[in-house]
C-alpha cells in the first residue's frame, strides 16, 4: 500500500503545492505565463515529493518542469507553455487520486457544481423517490404489460434523474439513466415489448443507481469506486434489451411471474420475448385492450396524486412544532385546573376553556401524525424482493400485501426495513416449498406470501405469513438439544419452541445458502423489533405455512409508562417491560447471605432491586410491605423493582436527556408530565445490570 | 527562536484580548463577581423545579423542562467548590447555549444576577498567575470596573464535554 511509504500527512501537503500551483495557474492562466518560474516551482514540488518518498509524483513534477522549459525555448509561444502546464497539473492530480488517498475533493472535479453539498442532497431525495416509484411501478408492469401510464411514468423518471445527473455532472448516472431511457422510449412508442428480460434489466439499473446515490448520501465527496463506476456491462445490456434482444446465455432463466393475469393474456405472453415486428404490436393493442377494461390498476395513479400534494418539512421543525405543541397542551391544562377559574360560575367562560381543551387536543394529535408515514412503500420493496428471491431459489411465489394504507412513525418504517426482509427471505429459503413439493403434496405450485398491517388495541401490527411447510417441531427440538438450549426430555408448547429459532446462532437449514441461514437472522430480527419497542409471535403449522406478527408501537415518540412515585421524585416505566404489580406481606420477601433480597410470587423466586437504593433517593418506607412491587422483566428474566407507590398510567412524549447524562445508566430519556415537571423514564435492563 | 515563540504568544493574547471585549452579563456567586459573554445567555430564569438525574456528580442537579426541552443544570457553587447554600428569591438558572457539535443548553445556578455591562479592551486583564495548584482553564481573564474585581468566565469550559467526559469516568470508575 503506497499509505505505508508516504503518511497522510506529507501527501497531504504535496496535494496542497500541487493544489496552490494549480490556483496559481487558474488565477493567472489568462495572462502571459513566466515558464522560468513555473519550471522553477515544479522543481521545487518535485524535490518536496522526492523528500516525502513520492517518487512517482517527483518524477512526474520533474518531466512537466522539463516540458514547460522546452517550450519556453520557443520564443512567444505562452500558448504551448499554457497547454503544457494545464496538462502536466491535471496529470499531478490525477497520479495524486489514483494513489488511492482520500482526494482533496476541489482536486477531484474543480469547480463543478456537484461539489455543493445542498445541491447533491436534493438529487438523493428526488432521485430515491423516482427510484422507488419506478421499481413499484415496473413491478406493476410486470403484472401487466400494457400499462400504457406506468411506462409513461416510469419513462418520465428515468428522464428527470438524467437530467438532474446532467446538471450534477454525474455522468456514469446519466449514461444508464439515458440509455435506460430510451429503451422505454422503444417501448412507449410499442417498438418493443415489455418481456421479463425488459423488466430485468430495469430494474438492475435501478439496483445501479440505488448504489450511487447511497454513496453520494454517504460520501458524497470521497473518490467514486470503481466499482459503481463500472457501467460497461450494464449498459451493453441495456442496448441489447433495447434492440428486443433475449436474456444473455448466463443469467438465469427468468420464471413467469405474471401469476395474476387472465389465461389469455398468459398465452399471448407465452411466446418468446424474441418476437418482433407486427406480432409484438398485435401483443401490446389486445393487452392494451384488456387493461382498459375494469379493475386496470387505478392505485398507481391515486398514489402518484398524493405524492403531488405534499410538502417537505425539515424532521427537526416537525420535532420543535411537537415540542411546543405539548407544551402547549400542559399550559391549557394548568389554565384549566386554575382554581380560580375551576370554581367560576361563568358558563361563557367553562364553555370557551372546553373549546380551548378540544383544539389544543386536534392540533397534538395532528402534530404527532405528520412523524407518520404509510407503510406502502416498504412492502413494495419486499414485492421487489420476493421477486428476486423466487428466482434465485427456483421457487414460485406471489406477494400480496395489504394495509399499505397503514401510517406508522417514520423511524420505525425505517427501522423495519432489515427484519421485514430477514423474514421474507427466512420465507422464501424456507418456508415454500419447490414447485414440485407443492405439487406433490396437493398444494398450488405457487406459493403466497401475505404481508398485511394493520391497527389493533393502540398498536400496529405487521403480519408475514406463507403458506408453506410450516416450522419443523422436530428439528427445532432437535437442534436446540443439541445446541444445549433445552435438556433433551423437555415437553414445550408449540410457541416455545418456536421461541427457540430467535436463539442466536439457531438454524435448523440443512444447506446454507448465501441469502439466509446462517443462522443469524432471527435472533437479530428479534432485537431489532424489541428495539423498535416492538414484540414478535410465530404461529405455525406443519403443512400449512407459518405466521410471524409483530407488534409495534405507533410512534417511537409516545410510550405508553406507569408512572410511580420514589420519594420526592417520580419516575416513568415502560408498560412493555411491566408484567404485574403487587404489594407484598412481609413473609413474602426473605434474604439470601443477609444482602440480595428475593420476593417469592406464586412459588417463583425473583430478585428484588430496591429503586431508592439504586438511584439514591430518600424513601419514604424502607419497609416492603409499605412498598409496591412492580414485576419486570429484563431480557425475559423477571425481577422485582421497590417503589414508594403507584401514581398512574400516562402516555408520555420521551425526550433525550442529551450528552451530559448519556452515560447514567439505567435512564432511559425523561418525559415532561402533566404538571410540566420532567419525570425519568426507566431503562430497565440499565436498572437491573447497574 | 525563543524571541520570536514569545512574539507569537503575545499575538494570541492580544486577539484574545480583543475577543474578549463586549457585553457581559455578570451575577453573584458567594459574594464573588462573575461575567459571562451576553451572547451566550440564552435566557435568565428564577428557580424551579429541578429532577434529579442519579449518578451525576454533586454539581449536576439534574434536568429541567423549558418549554418542552429537557435542560441540564448545574450548580456553579458546588462546581467551583464553594459552600452549598439554599436557594431563595434571587437564585436564578441562566440558560446558556454551549458551542461545538451538540450545541446543546445547559443551565447554571448562580446566587443572584446583577447587571448587563459593556467592557472595553482596557478594562481586561489576563489572569494572574495564581502560582502552582491553581489552575484556571475555564477563565477569561478578569475585568476590573469602578474599582471592582469581575472575573470573567468561559462558560463553554466550565460546562463542556470534558466535563461531560468527566462525568463518564466517574460512571465508569463506579462500575468497575
Amino acid at each position: 500500500m503506497s499509505e505505508t511509504l508516504s503518511p497522510p500527512s506529507a501527501r497531504a501537503a504535496i496535494e496542497q503545492r500541487v493544489e496552490a500551483l494549480a490556483m496559481q495557474f487558474l488565477m493567472n492562466g489568462e495572462q502571459k505565463t513566466d515558464s522560468r518560474q513555473w519550471s522553477e516551482a515544479l522543481t521545487a514540488l518535485s524535490e518536496a515529493a522526492d523528500a516525502h518518498g513520492q517518487r512517482d509524483i517527483a518524477s512526474l513534477a520533474r518531466e512537466v518542469a522539463g516540458q514547460v522549459a522546452g517550450s519556453a525555448a520557443d520564443p512567444g509561444t505562452s500558448e504551448k507553455t499554457r497547454q503544457c502546464l494545464e496538462d502536466g497539473i491535471s496529470r499531478l492530480q490525477e497520479a495524486l487520486l489514483s494513489a488511492g488517498n482520500a482526494p482533496n475533493p476541489d482536486a477531484e472535479r474543480p469547480g463543478k457544481l456537484s461539489l455543493d453539498r445542498e445541491l447533491i442532497g436534493d438529487f438523493v431525495m428526488e432521485s430515491r423517490e423516482h427510484l422507488n416509484s419506478i421499481e413499484g411501478l415496473l413491478l406493476a408492469l410486470e403484472q401487466d404489460a400494457s400499462d400504457m401510464e406506468a411506462i409513461h411514468s416510469i419513462f418520465r423518471s428515468f428522464h428527470t434523474i438524467k437530467g438532474l445527473a446532467g446538471f450534477l455532472e454525474l455522468e456514469y448516472v446519466q449514461q444508464v439513466a439515458h440509455e435506460v431511457e430510451t429503451l422505454l422510449d422503444h417501448a412507449r412508442e410499442s417498438r418493443l415489448a415489455i418481456t421479463p428480460h425488459v423488466i430485468d434489466v430495469v430494474l438492475e439499473s435501478t439496483d445501479y443507481l440505488n448504489r450511487w446515490i447511497k454513496f453520494l448520501e454517504v460520501s458524497p465527496f470521497a473518490e467514486v469506486p470503481e466499482a459503481i463506476c463500472r457501467n460497461k456491462e450494464l449498459l451493453l445490456r441495456v442496448l441489447e434489451a433495447g434492440k428486443g434482444g433475449g436474456p444473455a446465455q448466463t443469467e438465469p432463466i427468468p420464471l413467469d411471474l405474471d401469476l395474476d393475469l387472465d389465461l389469455d393474456l398468459e398465452e399471448i405472453e407465452a411466446p418468446p420475448s424474441s418476437k418482433k415486428g407486427p406480432m409484438v404490436k398485435e401483443v401490446v393493442a389486445r393487452a392494451a385492450a384488456l387493461s382498459a377494461g375494469p379493475g386496470a390498476d387505478p392505485p398507481a395513479g391515486s398514489k402518484r396524486s398524493t405524492a403531488s400534494r405534499s410538502v417537505k418539512v425539515d424532521t427537526e421543525k416537525l420535532d420543535y412544532l411537537v415540542d411546543m405543541v405539548g407544551e402547549m397542551v400542559i399550559a391549557q391544562s394548568v389554565v384549566r385546573h386554575d382554581p380560580d377559574l375551576a370554581n367560576s360560575q361563568k358558563p361563557q367562560l367553562v364553555r370557551n376553556l372546553t373549546q380551548l381543551a378540544r383544539i389544543t387536543e386536534e392540533v397534538q394529535r395532528t402534530a404527532m401524525s405528520m412523524r407518520m408515514v404509510p407503510i406502502g412503500p416498504l412492502f413494495q420493496k419486499m414485492a421487489r424482493l420476493v421477486r428476486d428471491l423466487t428466482r434465485k431459489f427456483g421457487k414460485q411465489a406471489q406477494l400480496e400485501t395489504f394495509g399499505e394504507e397503514v401510517q406508522l412513525d417514520r423511524t420505525i418504517v425505517e427501522e423495519l426495513a432489515d427484519p421485514l426482509m430477514h423474514m421474507i427471505r427466512n420465507s422464501v429459503d424456507h418456508g415454500i416449498e419447490s414447485p414440485e413439493v407443492r405439487e406433490a403434496a396437493g398444494k398450488n405450485p405457487i406459493a403466497r406470501i401475505e404481508l398485511r398491517a394493520f391497527h389493533l388495541a393502540g398498536q400496529i401490527v405487521i403480519q408475514i405469513s406463507d403458506d408453506g411447510q410450516g416450522l419443523n417441531r422436530t428439528k427445532i427440538l432437535a437442534k436446540a438439544v443439541k445446541n444445549g438450549l433445552i435438556a433433551a426430555n423437555v415437553n414445550l408448547a408449540d410457541a416455545e419452541c418456536f421461541n427457540l429459532i430467535f436463539q442466536p446462532g439457531f438454524s435448523t437449514a440443512e444447506i446454507l445458502s448465501d441469502v439466509s441461514g446462517r443462522g443469524v437472522g432471527m435472533d437479530v430480527v428479534k432485537k431489532q423489533i424489541q428495539k423498535l419497542r416492538g414484540s414478535v409471535d410465530i404461529q405455525s403449522t406443519a403443512g400449512r405455512g407459518t405466521m410471524f406478527s409483530l407488534k409495534l408501537p405507533l410512534t417511537m415518540a409516545i410510550i405508553d409508562g406507569l408512572v410511580v412515585g420514589v420519594g420526592k421524585e417520580r419516575y416513568i416505566i415502560p408498560i412493555f417491560a411491566v408484567r404485574e404489580m403487587l404489594r407484598p406481606t412481609p413473609d413474602m420477601v426473605s434474604t439470601v447471605e443477609g444482602r440480595a433480597e428475593v420476593l417469592m410470587v406464586r412459588n417463583n423466586l425473583l430478585p428484588v432491586i430496591r429503586l431508592y437504593e439504586r438511584f439514591g433517593v430518600e424513601p419514604r418506607s424502607t419497609k416492603p410491605e409499605e412498598a409496591v412491587f412492580i414485576v419486570a422483566e429484563h431480557d425475559g428474566r423477571p425481577f422485582c423493582l421497590m417503589v414508594d407507590e403507584l401514581l398512574g398510567k400516562q402516555e408520555v412524549v420521551i425526550k433525550s436527556l442529551g450528552k451530559m447524562f448519556q452515560g447514567v445508566s439505567g435512564v432511559a430519556g425523561g418525559a415532561i408530565l402533566g404538571d410540566g415537571r420532567i419525570g425519568l423514564i426507566l431503562d430497565m435492563q440499565g436498572v437491573f445490570r447497574s | 527562536m525563543k524571541a520570536s515563540a514569545g512574539n507569537v504568544l503575545e499575538d494570541t493574547r492580544k486577539a484574545e484580548t480583543e475577543v474578549r471585549a463586549g457585553k457581559y452579563l455578570t451575577f453573584l456567586l458567594a459574594r464573588e463577581e462573575y461575567a459571562i459573554q451576553v451572547l451566550k445567555v440564552r435566557e435568565i430564569m428564577g428557580i424551579q423545579h429541578i429532577t434529579t438525574v442519579p449518578q451525576t456528580p454533586p454539581d449536576v442537579k439534574g434536568v429541567i423542562n423549558l418549554r418542552g426541552k429537557v435542560i441540564a443544570v448545574t450548580d456553579l457553587r458546588l462546581k467551583f467548590g464553594l459552600p452549598e447554600t439554599g436557594y431563595t428569591q434571587r437564585t436564578c438558572i441562566i440558560v446558556v447555549q454551549l458551542q461545538g457539535e451538540s450545541a446543546s443548553q445547559v443551565g447554571i445556578i448562580v446566587d443572584e444576577v446583577c447587571e448587563v455591562l459593556n467592557l472595553v479592551q482596557a478594562d481586561i486583564q489576563d489572569t494572574p498567575d495564581f502560582g502552582r495548584g491553581v489552575s484556571t482553564p475555564y477563565l477569561l481573564g478578569m475585568a476590573k470596573v469602578k474599582g471592582k474585581v469581575k472575573i470573567l468566565l468561559d462558560i463553554d469550559h466550565v460546562v463542556s464535554a470534558q466535563e461531560i467526559h468527566g462525568i463518564e469516568a466517574i460512571l465508569n470508575h463506579q462500575a468497575e
